[in-house]
């Protein structure tokens, strides 16, 4: 079974784009770009990717990432079947988060449901049915009744006190991160190191961003930035991140970080940088771990960010391309998304 | 029966206006499949918009009917027209209004029901707070230092409250918990109380109201609260004669918004796949029966009298991939049909395999497990739970009785061989024949499924496969070549020459065909086609033998039944008797399942995959729900 699935993640890995795929896509003429897209295993995106909205460019991203995460999970059961699939399904709880902003807004079924992401056969939530659904109250209900109700239910209850989208989403994002995190933890002492430290890089840069972002960019008191982020037993446990988000300043925060985090993010000056280099440093510690002889489990992880990355990537360029953007702005767009070429 | 109905394509073109009751008419004929293939000229979509309208609609008389507790399909009155845009629009907006008159109501119960919870917490606070012996009205000024919150949190979320709170300064303290509810008090400095308040609403915190008269004496608090219980009590009765009367209100108008709903379900349904348009021009598209053409025109001229134009052609070879199944079983065959229909949908035109693997199926049930009395219990079962499996209960029913007349056959009578004596054969005493007729069925079955699969290739057209390759007519002859010479070389004839010509035209017919098809350099081609050829012959083989185990089953059930009589022999006779008993009842639910799941694999594998494509599509034809 490990067998086949390394067998697989390596087959994968191989496609992987490196830096001159991505100079190729940004010096290819018009008609040019269809064939990159080919050659490097992105037909879906060859045809009518100008033409394309963003929605819809995201949309088959996604798909191509569900796709090869289905392959991925074939040989796959019991705990290390659940977290691929818990992954995956961070995409469903966008779609939760669409369609709960639509509702606010009164959209109407038939657009909200060409916004959402279509989930194959990773699907649990009937979309038409929410979709459906008259006002908050009954799509709430109806959420509570379904797969998410774990995450949807104190994300209702923040919601019904506050009547803040924004605090909605993020309690939902918490909601999910702490699954995530939850099932992680049998395969940290299943898969060893190398999943532990995919899945630190990755709460701990997210636990970092929302921390500087909730009490610098929007202002909230730090109990309550505390309690929105999530309980890590990573490099930021939860009496690091009460210290921190007591902090009046960026430079203080990052000045109290434990190493690795000190010295990866000395001379840092913007929220956005944070995220940039600990996007990179996460990437790389992927990327050690894909082509190292680790578990299979934590190689098909370790793919899978990359492979996201790198979609996220090309989305950008094509972007770009489809703003007539110069070629530094595009590099400049892959690099504030975190996904470019560094 | 034994393939699907030849069909026509039809494109039958009205004004726009009239499309919904175009496709009232088509689904009241009761077998047009919706298809897309109207022409390219006309590219949009004229009914997108009453889909949607449709879909919204529909949903929503779906949860009223569900608030009103009706479940049958409506009645539809004769004649009646399919509703245009602008009426279904407007029956949505009406639908609206009642849904949420409705939900309004059901929140109205619910926030009762929520109020009920609130005042028993209230009332297990009261008699707390009195053991505590805290003066409330003194800890509840607004004056004071402390500020300090009573209320309810859910239970996951108060350790990390608790944490939060701890960095302004606050403590919790926690005096209750109902259902995922925790009750606690939360004090703290009153100049950080701003600071967590946010924090409180972030974590779902829900402040309970004190009332003054539970500030004051414990005596008056109770008086206050069964005022409280009379008061809600009156509202919740309040709730449902609201809820009745909304119900009551709104009945007629759904009984009235079903039908039109259900009228307008076919260019609703029809319009994600066959309804095309240009200007006021609708087109709808899709796949009828040819014998009910006629039926179709004299339906149409019915409505349209003259006003349409129909377009029809009949489905093409070449289309078969895209056309639908439409295929008619008598009744006695359709418990058999969702078994074949796991393994795939017989494409248009393909041979549909569902009679001969009903008899085949039971063929070879009977066979490997041919036992008078374990027939028999399988029989009373399927009998008793009829009701339970449905119709699936036919084919238990039907094994039975084949199961017995196989144990009449082999003289087989819950495992004992000498109570009766064999009209044929006891697999027993006759191992060798049993074998050999098995492998006899194996080739008669095998170069059955081949003269189907050369069958299903020329009726789609493809003749080169149907005549060289290795399920063609080339890989027939080898295969009854070869067995010729099998039987020969056995002494079972006496013929040789023609059977070894045959044989190896066969295979040289087949190793010819494999090396044109390959696309690739000469190295590649010749070792594809000797594989290939290679495989073509043993696998042929391979699936002949495997019809041994119909024989390795029937000796099976034999060789079971004797283990449980030597174990019963050395037992006083009660133990003797119990031991057959429980050792019937454990070859008929062990070997019976095994016997059931053999013989189905047989079918699929040695017969299905070598002519069964199994990738037809459904005909799903337009349809109304009428209570008629």
């Amino acid at each position: 079974m490990h067998a086949y699935l390394n067998t697989r993640v390596s087959l994968f890995a191989g496609r992987l784009w490196q830096p001159a795929d991505y100079d190729a896509l940004l010096d290819a003429d018009e008609a040019g770009v269809a064939g990159v897209l080919t050659d490097r295993g992105l037909p879906q995106l060859a045809t009518g990717f100008a033409g394309r909205d963003s929605r819809s460019l995201e949309q088959i991203l996604i798909a191509q990432l569900i796709n090869e995460t289905n392959v991925l999970i074939r040989p796959l059961s019991g705990d290390q079947r659940n977290f691929l699939l818990f992954w995956t399904g961070r995409f469903e709880i966008s779609n939760v988060k669409t369609l709960l902003r639509g509702k606010m807004t009164g959209e109407r079924p038939a657009a909200l449901l060409s916004r959402l992401t279509p989930m194959g056969a990773f699907g649990r939530l009937d979309m038409q049915e929410l979709a459906h659904t008259e006002d908050m109250n009954e799509l709430f209900r109806r959420l509570e009744a379904g797969p998410y109700a774990s995450i949807v239910r104190p994300a209702q209850r923040a919601f019904a006190e506050t009547h803040d989208p924004f605090l909605l989403d993020a309690a939902l994002d918490r909601g999910f991160y702490e699954g995530l995190e939850q099932r992680a933890l049998p395969l940290e002492s299943a898969a060893g190191a190398s999943f532990r430290r995919l899945m630190g890089a990755l709460i701990d840069r997210i636990n970092l961003v929302w921390l500087l972002r909730y009490r610098f960019n929007y202002g909230l008191p730090p109990a309550q930035v505390y309690y929105l982020l999530m309980a890590s037993r990573y490099s930021l446990p939860a009496s690091q991140l009460r210290r921190l988000a007591a902090l009046d300043t960026l430079e203080a925060v990052l000045e109290a970080l434990p190493e690795p985090l000190h010295g990866l993010l000395q001379g840092v000056t913007g929220i956005a940088e944070v995220y940039n280099r600990l996007e990179r440093s996460a990437a790389e510690e992927a990327r050690k771990v894909l082509h190292s002889g680790s578990p299979a489990i934590s190689r098909a992880f370790a793919y899978l960010l990359l492979r996201w990355r790198e979609l996220r990537s090309v989305r950008a360029v094509l972007r770009g391309r489809h703003l007539d953007l110069p070629t530094a702005k595009i590099l400049l767009a892959m690099y504030d998304a975190g996904a470019g070429r560094a | 029966m034994f393939r699907a109905e030849p069909l026509v394509k039809i494109r039958l073109h009205v004004l726009a206006s009239e499309a919904a009751d175009a496709a009232l008419v088509l689904a009241h004929f009761g077998v047009y499949c919706p298809a897309q293939h109207a022409p390219e000229e006309l590219s949009e979509n004229p009914a997108e918009a009453y889909r949607e309208t449709w879909l919204e609609a529909a949903s929503r008389t779906a949860k009223l009917a569900e608030h009103c507790s009706i479940s049958s399909p409506p009645n539809l009155p004769e004649g009646a027209e399919a509703p245009t845009l602008d009426d279904l629009e407007k029956l949505n907006d009406w639908l609206k209004e009642a849904l949420s008159c409705c939900l309004a109501a059901y929140a109205g119960e619910t926030r009762i029901a929520e109020e009920i919870t609130h005042l028993d917490a209230l009332q297990e606070t009261l008699a707390k707070l009195e053991h505590l012996n805290v003066d409330l009205a003194y800890l509840l000024r607004s004056d004071g230092l402390l500020a300090v919150n009573i209320g309810s949190v859910p239970a996951g979320s108060l350790k990390r409250l608790g944490e939060a709170l701890s960095m302004a300064g606050f403590l919790v303290s926690t005096f209750d918990t109902v259902a995922d509810q925790v009750y606690a008090v939360v004090a703290g400095p009153r100049e950080r109380h701003e600071e967590v308040r946010g924090l409180l609403a972030q974590a779902g915190w829900r402040e309970m109201p004190i009332p003054p008269e539970l500030r004051t004496h414990p005596q008056a608090a109770r008086e206050w609260l069964i005022e409280e219980r009379k008061r809600v009590a009156e509202r919740s009765q309040a709730e449902c004669l609201i809820l009745d009367e909304t119900r009551s209100r709104y009945r007629s108008g759904l009984d009235e918004a079903r039908q039109v709903v259900e009228l307008a379900r076919p260019l609703a349904e029809a319009a994600l796949l066959g309804v095309r348009g240009r200007g006021t021009l609708a087109s709808l598209s899709g796949w009828i029966p040819r014998r009910r053409v006629a039926k179709l025109k004299t339906d149409l001229e019915a409505r349209f009298h003259g006003h349409y134009w129909l377009d029809i052609e009949p489905a093409k070879s070449e289309e078969a991939a895209t056309t639908p199944s439409l295929v008619h079983y008598p009744a006695w065959l359709t418990p058999f049909v969702p078994l074949v229909r796991s393994y795939g949908i017989p494409r248009y035109g393909e041979f549909d395999p569902t009679l001969p693997f009903a008899f085949t199926y039971l063929l070879l049930f009977g066979a490997m497990f041919g036992d008078i009395g374990h027939g028999g219990v399988i029989v009373i079962l399927a009998t008793l739970l009829y009701k339970r499996l449905g119709k699936v209960a036919w084919i238990g029913i039907a094994a039975g009785f084949v199961s017995m007349l196989f144990g009449l056959l082999y003289g087989s009578i819950f495992g004992f061989e000498d109570v009766i004596a064999p009209i044929w054969l006891s697999p027993l005493h006759n191992p060798t024949q049993v074998l050999s007729i098995a492998v006899i069925f194996g080739v008669g079955f095998i170069t059955l499924t081949l003269l189907v699969n050369i069958r299903n290739r020329l009726f789609s057209g493809r003749v080169n496969e149907a005549l060289f390759d290795s399920g063609g007519l080339a890989g027939l002859a080898f295969y009854i070549g070869a067995v010729g010479s099998i039987a020969n070389l056995a002494g079972a004839t006496t013929i040789a020459a023609p059977f070894w010509i045959l044989a190896s035209a066969g295979l040289v017919a087949v190793a010819i065909f494999k090396w044109v098809e390959t696309k690739a350099g000469p190295g590649e081609r010749t070792l594809v086609s000797a594989i290939e050829t290679l495989e073509t012959g043993t696998n042929l083989f391979a699936n002949t033998l495997s019809f041994m185990r119909v024989a390795a089953f029937s000796l099976n059930h034999v060789a079971l039944a004797l283990a449980v009589f030597a174990l019963a022999s050395g037992l006083d006779a009660v133990g003797h008797w119990l031991t057959i008993a429980l050792g019937n009842v454990v070859i008929i639910v062990l070997e019976g399942g095994i016997v059931a799941i053999q013989a189905l694999r047989l079918m699929y594998y040695e017969g299905f995959s070598r002519f069964f494509s199994g990738d037809g599509i459904p005909f799903v034809p337009l349809k109304l729900m009428d209570a008629k």
